[in-house]
């Protein structure tokens, strides 16, 4: 189990961030021009892979089973572990193709949370898929937060299917 | 300004969300000349308007503004203490509006202003002149200029829409067609900055300039970009990034350029910044303890403080003009809002009993906030008086879907 390691103690992140074109044009494997200002900051595996540019083709045939969370967490429970081997095993076979984990809530409590709950429980599986051997370069995270229930009830029959990461997979 | 009624009413604006809090800055040694929530009788028998539909249409709204002020009552018996004279009028096409407000007792002239404007814009002189009437006898600001941003989903999308803050003039503001969260006002009410899906498919932040109506994205970082809060001098953004692997609060020059990075708890989600009025703290949400729980931070970072509060989730502050923040608290299944006072930690229900109320927001005459009133799965935006406790929905009835997320432009206004 990979746990996130911050080897660096970052107390003030200052980069420049390309915004004043308008957030177009990221590049750069993760990092922005600007980051490392200083070598105050070294991101490593922990910084997020920059987002494939151009049109992607989603695989939409390819599906694996949602990974289910308990309320108000963002652990991978050891009963959900097959599945993300699954989809490591997925990957493994399939050179070009990277995944964008979707992670989402049940409809409980406030939605500005629930967006960054939904954001940790997708990068919770990116970094079990890391730990796997994954290239982190080819996982992207996307937070529903509790925009995009699977199940439309209000129980927690329901509830329990839609704290979950989904996977879509694609080739650039 | 400072009539004697004038003073005593702004302090007791601050005494009052005080509410039954002990002694607040000595505060609670002012005098109040009749109990803390009773509207003052406004006598406005004297208001002549025309008979034709602009000025039939500016006096309702009037009344109606006056009205939701929660200051006045219109219909009291008895000596009115405040009386407003003039009248509107149609003259040669454009709508002229004479105002003068008197307090009675005392004779003293409180306000006096001529108003003009074309006669289809009947709706936003009455929000003037109501807002001019309030400051003049209270020392407040009215909300009834106000803009209300809000989402809605009626169109099976979450879309922003606009109101006034009576709840009339909705408008839907984005088509995207995609899902649209978190609109938040600048200070100055002409910049809209909420999230969007609908460029990457990914969350994204964006500034929509209302006079222009150009649309801009200002973070796209790889993973979630969110819950973006300008700051009161509309420079910054606080808001929610997780491009180093873990949500964080940030904060960012509107213009792009220096980004600074306030949190750095890697097992932690953060989310729901608001800006203190003087631009130095933000109050936030952050699941560190285990759950979602307020926390107040240096603008220029540190170590963030807990804002110690009953209930097991406390979420979505919004820091008012008047020191105080409103949020929405769980205890027992249900959410309720409650006011605190960040100085002493004191806090006090504003909301009732009989559905789940969240993501408040304050309104610029520091009294109301609105608020998500959610029963049976509906949701509806509505508008709780801090002072009376009366709470009435924004929309009317009619108006289809479900809505969130409402935002009210210039909360920095209200006084301490």
């Amino acid at each position: 189990m990979i746990k996130n390691r911050w080897f660096v103690i970052v107390s003030l992140v200052l980069v420049c961030a390309l915004c004043a074109t308008g957030c177009k044009n990221r590049k750069a494997g993760g990092r922005h021009a600007g980051d490392n200002i200083g070598g105050s900051t070294e991101l490593g595996d922990q910084g997020l892979a920059s987002r494939p540019e151009g049109d992607l083709q989603i695989l939409t045939a390819v599906k694996y089973d949602a990974v289910l969370f308990d309320y108000d967490s963002s652990q991978i429970r050891e009963s959900e572990r097959s599945k993300l081997q699954a989809v490591a095993d997925y990957l493994k076979n399939n050179v070009g193709v990277g995944v964008i984990i979707e992670g989402n809530c049940d409809e409980r409590g406030s939605a500005d949370y629930n967006l960054a709950l939904g954001e940790r429980r997708a990068e919770a599986a990116r970094a079990y898929l890391i730990g796997l051997g994954m290239d982190g370069a080819n996982i992207q995270t996307k937070s529903y937060g509790e925009e995009k229930p699977v199940d439309p009830g209000h129980d927690e029959a329901a509830w329990r299917l839609n704290r979950r990461d989904e996977f879509v997979f694609f080739k650039r | 300004m400072p009539t004697a009624q004038k003073i005593i009413r702004g302090l007791s604006v601050a005494f009052l969300i005080a509410g039954h809090m002990a002694c607040l800055d000595g505060l609670a040694q002012v005098r109040v000349t009749k109990s803390l929530n009773e509207a003052s009788f406004l006598d406005i028998s004297g208001f002549r308007s025309g008979s034709d539909n602009a000025s039939m249409n500016f006096r309702r709204v009037l009344e109606s503004d006056l009205t939701r002020s929660g200051w006045f009552n219109l219909s009291g018996g008895g000596r009115a203490e405040f009386s407003v004279i003039g009248g509107g009028n149609l003259q040669g096409g454009r709508l002229v509006v004479r105002c003068d407000a008197y307090n009675v007792m005392t004779r003293e002239k409180l306000l006096s202003k001529t108003y003009q404007d074309e006669a289809n814009e009947a709706r936003t002189l009455a929000h003037r002149v109501a807002d001019d009437i309030v400051y003049a006898l209270t020392g407040q600001p009215g909300m009834a200029s106000a803009k209300v941003l809000m989402t809605g989903n009626r169109t099976g999308n979450k879309e922003l829409y606009l109101c006034d803050a009576d709840g009339g003039s909705l408008r839907q503001l984005t088509r995207d067609k995609a899902i649209s969260l978190a609109p938040h006002w600048d200070p100055a009410g002409r910049r809209i900055v909420y999230t969007s899906y609908y460029r990457t498919q990914f969350p994204d932040v964006f500034i929509i300039d209302l006079s222009g109506g150009d649309r801009r994205c200002v973070a796209d970082f790889p993973g979630l970009n969110s819950s973006a809060a300008f700051s009161p001098d509309g420079r910054e953004l606080a808001l929610i990034l997780s491009k180093d692997g873990n949500p964080d609060l940030f904060v960012m020059d509107v213009n792009g350029g220096r980004l600074t990075k306030l949190t750095e708890t890697t097992r932690a989600a953060e989310s729901s910044p608001a800006w203190a009025p003087d631009g130095q703290q933000i109050v936030f949400v952050s699941d560190r303890s285990g759950t979602p729980q307020l926390y107040i931070i240096s603008r220029s970072g540190g170590e963030p403080r807990r804002l110690a509060v009953g209930g097991s989730q406390n979420v979505d502050p919004d820091w008012g003009g008047n020191g105080y923040i409103v949020y929405s608290s769980l205890s027992g299944g249900q959410f309720r809002v409650f006011v605190v006072n960040p100085a002493t930690g004191e806090t006090r229900q504003i909301s009732r009993e009989d559905a789940n109320y969240e993501d408040p927001a304050w309104a610029p005459d520091g009294r109301h906030v609105f608020c998500v009133r959610r029963q049976n799965y509906q949701s509806r935006i509505f508008v709780i008086d801090t002072l009376s406790s009366s709470c009435i929905s924004l929309l009317k009835e009619s108006e289809r879907g479900d809505w969130f997320s409402p935002d009210c432009s210039g909360k920095y206004k209200s006084k301490k």
